[in-house]
């Protein structure tokens, strides 16, 4: 069978990015990017100008050997015609990332923040260019359906997905664990653990395919689409499981933004217990900030503390992986007798999970960043620039409103800034930054509390290329997986892992609320 | 769908799952010593 289509498709796809890197390089689309940034700089300059001529070039030269050329069947057939559909559903991210999602978040920051969560709608309902990648694809394979010279790269998503999970190893580090609390890491192993379990035990109970179960309990364990992104191949899950567990986390999460600041309130909790709850409670990074913030508008302490039960659970991230690939080999394959599973294992096990956790052990050891990194962002202050030092000028405004703090552990961080010109230590740091938050010193004194903060925050420059990659390959993989997503498979996927989420989500909502109210008495 | 390619699956173009998880390694391998190299 010839696979490759005599079709103009790829050429004129080339077109179309080399066009998009044109207009952009000779700014035809300045006023456009110009209105996405809204008033800021327009974050995806420095990508218009170089990845659509990349894959223009490729495309347009490809896509005439495609069109013009003559094809015969082989193995170099089959693989080059994955190329059309591959550049496809890469120009569909492309637009998505550059243009629709900024798009989207112009229309949300023109509604304003939403309360005291200090946030726009479209950051507090995750609406990203990931998951809009997914509506992408639905939209496209459901209402124009997948063009057939593009149906063989569609099948590229999973391979895209699966590179894009064994880089993500890079982004944490086991060393940051020991700046994290010891309760963070007992409440958080527990209850992300007991989520896991739950949710795997209720699926079974319920009859919902192995595969569905899987990557469901790591997106309610753990957190939000990373998590859900990495288990997904581990337990073979299909396309629209995963969407189903996105939204169900999504939909969940921003439930619980708004309620756990109203239940915080009747309870009375204090700083900490409340950043405890819902670092533990709510799955979202994001929503987990805005409750905190919600909680919290005029200062950091709940934020902080909502932080570090957030970074904890993401550090599970690895183990959950290794579970979940153990318990799906075991349960696919019948294992019953203890002599098969190593064997079973061996042959079954996902080797793309080992190279996830090559990857996170190489990040533990500092090799792409310094090893207390969380996500390639670190604190050092021993390299402040000069210019980064707080000027005399800086100094005499914060001189002049010290007398405006009260709180004693601010005054002192204020105090060693002030003699130091830079923050002193990663404690001041969050001092600082909560003291920048509240206000009370004035706009001019919080803007250089800002300054303070940032020159002793840094990001690894390594880290920062992985994301990127990492952002690409998932981007290119979820919209190629929404183009699997048809209407009728899901409604056969039914309701059941809506309904499995809401009532593991309510119980770990409930029994950490209880946990935290019993032993958290540390108050701010 | 499965008989519409006669190689790899619907999900994928790889013959089996083992090969795609290896070409993943490679893809990021080669990605993480670029990384590493250049930056």
């Amino acid at each position: 069978m010839v696979y490759t289509k005599k079709s103009p498709a790829l050429f004129i796809i080339g077109i179309v990015m080399l066009a998009i890197w044109y207009g952009a390089g000779n700014g035809m689309l300045d006023g456009y990017m110009e209105h996405l940034a809204a008033g800021k700089k327009y974050k995806y300059g420095a990508e218009l100008i170089s990845i659509p001529l990349y894959f223009g070039i490729l495309s347009v030269v490809i896509g005439a050997w495609q069109w013009f050329g003559s094809h015969t069947e082989g193995a170099w057939d089959y693989y080059s015609s994955t190329i059309a559909g591959g550049m496809f559903i890469l120009l569909i991210a492309m637009l998505v990332r550059w243009f629709v999602a900024p798009e989207v978040a112009v229309v949300s920051m023109s509604f304003g923040k939403v309360g005291d969560t200090g946030k726009y709608i479209h950051k507090l309902l995750g609406l990203n260019y990931v998951v809009m990648g997914i509506v992408a694809g639905i939209i496209i394979v459901n209402v124009f359906r997948v063009p057939e010279w593009a149906k063989n790269g569609v099948r590229l998503s999973r391979l895209g997905l699966k590179t894009g999970v064994i880089l993500l190893g890079t982004l944490y580090s086991a060393a940051e664990l020991k700046n994290l609390g010891g309760l963070s890491i007992i409440m958080i192993g527990f209850f992300v653990l007991g989520s896991v379990g739950l949710v795997l035990w209720m699926g079974s109970r319920r009859g919902i395919p192995n595969s569905m179960g899987g990557v469901l309990s790591a997106g309610m364990g753990v957190c939000g689409v990373s998590a859900t992104v990495a288990s997904a191949p581990v337990v073979q899950a299909k396309s629209v499981e995963i969407a189903y567990t996105i939204g169900t986390i999504l939909l969940w999460g921003v439930g619980c933004m708004f309620l756990f600041p109203i239940i915080g309130n009747l309870l009375d909790m204090s700083y900490v217990q409340f950043g405890a709850w819902a670092g533990t409670g709510i799955l979202n990074s994001a929503q987990v900030a805005g409750a905190a913030l919600a909680y919290q508008p005029d200062g950091i302490e709940t934020l902080k503390v909502a932080e570090i039960f957030n970074i904890t659970r993401v550090l599970v991230l690895p183990i959950i992986v290794l579970w979940l690939a153990v318990w799906y080999v075991k349960r696919e394959e019948n294992v019953t007798e203890t002599v098969n599973v190593g064997r079973v294992i061996f042959e079954k096990f996902p080797v793309f999970v080992l190279g996830f956790i090559l990857l996170f052990a190489l990040s533990t050891t500092g090799m792409f960043a310094p090893a207390n990194h969380y996500k390639g962002k670190y604190f050092d202050n021993s390299n402040v620039k000069a210019s980064k030092m707080m000027t005399d000028e800086q100094i005499a405004v914060l001189t002049a409103n010290s007398d405006k703090v009260v709180r004693a552990e601010r005054k002192a961080a204020l105090a060693r800034l002030i003699a130091e010109r830079k923050i002193a230590s990663i404690e001041d740091d969050a001092t600082i930054r909560g003291l920048a938050n509240s206000k009370v010193m004035g706009k001019d004194s919080g803007k250089i509390l800002k300054k303070a903060h940032k020159a002793v925050r840094h990001t690894a420059k390594k880290i920062k290329a992985f994301r990127k990659w990492i952002t690409w390959l998932f981007a290119f993989g979820l919209v190629g997986l929404g183009m699997q997503i048809t209407l009728s498979s899901m409604k056969q996927a039914g309701g059941q892992p809506a309904v499995i989420g809401g009532v593991v989500g309510l119980t770990k909502a409930v029994l950490s609320l209880v946990v935290v109210l019993l032993i958290v008495s540390e108050t701010i | 769908m499965e008989n519409k390619f006669d190689r790899g699956s619907a999900l994928s173009i790889f013959g089996s799952d083992r090969k795609e998880d290896f070409m993943a390694l490679v893809f990021a391998l080669v990605i993480a010593f670029a990384v590493y190299f250049a930056y």
